[in-house]
């Protein structure tokens, strides 16, 4: 965070931004440029993490936001925090866009020289609150190629069908490695 | 943990829902599941709250200018120049003149004020979809059959002038969605348009707007919306 404040769920009562949401969901634009000012940055980080380039990656952070303002009505606080449901939709459109208009490729996928890179240093893991911290934790705890797997999944939009042909392995290899990895995390979590 | 009363299998149906290795069609059939199902729903928030966590290491300031370009592009998305604040206004104006309508509807009994269910739990597929659209400009009368994708509609004292009417479905919290100019004079079955006409939903707003001849040639209202109206089943 440039301001150096941690900007997760639980740095923010979570009914405060559920409250702003309700409210951008009753077309109140303060609340939306109230909303902007809060969550930007960090859903701005997901799209980075997501998407090649800063251009691309603003290109998608203006639609996550103009899907916030036609959207905020459905966001259903049984459902999940306010914050979980701006991070999906952010981390859905950046996947869209990835996904979209040809460019992307996927790459195979080497299982065997994986190294469990691309994860937060330690130090910035502790700023961004509990939740963050587990979750890194207990990836770390998978089997390198799990973690991989279970990354590309969900940063690359790679459905059980894509992962199999890109490490070019049985569907059903996959699905039961990429299921014990799913139950070990689970099992950490609890 | 989610819940003990989830069986893992579901469990981790609802986790790689939430990691994203699902297909499209399982996906639907996940999210169709836990609408249904809160103790499924439940472990889909367990898990959509981890895999959020998942993306949400570290942050970084978009560039100043960005907010700007996001207001500038408001509008575009709200209905073709009609605010959305107006458009959520029509849809809780219709709402309560539905809600108002039943009650008038329903003479007697001390249970009147009970709100309708906007979906009915049992629905038979074959019954229509119908709105009674009303406003300043007469009222109209549209009924959907779904079975046979077609559209009637039957107009009462509807005044146009020299504009098209056209029809549009708002889904609720979704933006106008055109199902094509109707006949201002006469009722008249025509085909659903489709895939728009799926968004005719219960508790969908319908909407008129008046349009140069030949319909909206930018794909949302570009006219005054003069008649509202909400959908119900039959």
């Amino acid at each position: 965070m440039i301001d150096g404040k941690p900007a997760s769920s639980a740095d923010m009562p979570a009914d405060m931004l559920g409250a702003l949401l309700r409210r951008v969901g009753l077309g109140d634009r303060a609340a939306f440029e109230a909303l902007y000012r809060r969550t930007s940055a960090k859903l701005f980080g997901v799209c980075l993490r997501i998407l090649p380039g800063r251009h691309e990656a603003e290109e998608a952070l203006q639609e996550v936001y103009l899907s916030v303002w036609r959207r905020a009505e459905s966001y259903d606080p049984a459902r999940g925090t306010a914050m979980t449901w701006l991070i999906t939709m952010a981390r859905n459109r950046a996947v869209d866009r990835l996904r979209s208009g040809g460019k992307f490729t996927p790459a195979p996928i080497e299982l065997a020289d994986t190294v469990a890179d691309g994860a937060p240093l330690a130090t910035a893991i502790i700023e961004e609150g509990q939740d963050t911290a587990r979750l890194a934790h207990c990836v770390g705890t998978l089997e390198a190629h799990e973690a991989v797997l279970i990354r590309t999944a969900f940063f690359e939009g790679a459905t059980y069908a894509e992962l199999a042909t890109r490490v070019a392995m049985p569907l059903g290899t996959i699905k039961s490695r990429i299921r014990r990895a799913l139950a070990k995390l689970r099992a950490c979590l609890a | 943990m989610s819940d003990s009363a989830l069986s893992e299998e579901d469990d981790l149906l609802a986790a790689e829902r939430a990691f994203g290795l699902l297909d499209a069609s399982e996906v639907r059939a996940a999210e169709a599941r836990a609408d249904r199902d809160p103790v499924f729903a439940a472990a889909c928030a367990y898990w959509d709250n981890h895999a959020a966590a998942l993306a949400a290491g570290g942050g970084e300031e978009p560039g100043e200018a960005l907010w700007a370009a996001i207001v500038a592009r408001l509008p575009a998305n709200d209905g073709g120049g009609v605010p959305v604040a107006r458009l959520r206004r029509w849809q809780a104006l219709t709402l309560a003149a539905t809600a108002a309508a039943i009650l008038l509807a329903v003479i007697g009994g001390p249970h009147i004020a009970r709100q309708p269910p906007l979906t009915p739990a049992a629905v038979t597929p074959a019954a229509p979809l119908i709105a009674t659209l009303t406003g300043k400009a007469g009222t109209v009368t549209i009924s959907y059959d779904r079975a046979n994708q077609k559209l009637l509609s039957a107009p009462n004292g509807l005044e146009v002038g020299d504009r098209a009417a056209e029809l549009w479905v708002i889904p609720v919290g979704g933006k106008p969605r055109s199902l094509g100019v109707i006949a201002a004079a006469t009722p008249r079955w025509q085909p659903a348009r489709l895939p728009a006409a799926s968004a005719i939903a219960p508790g969908a707003t319908l909407a008129i707007s008046l349009e140069p001849q030949g319909g909206s040639p930018t794909g949302q209202p570009t006219g005054p919306v003069v008649l509202t109206g909400s959908v119900v089943q039959a």
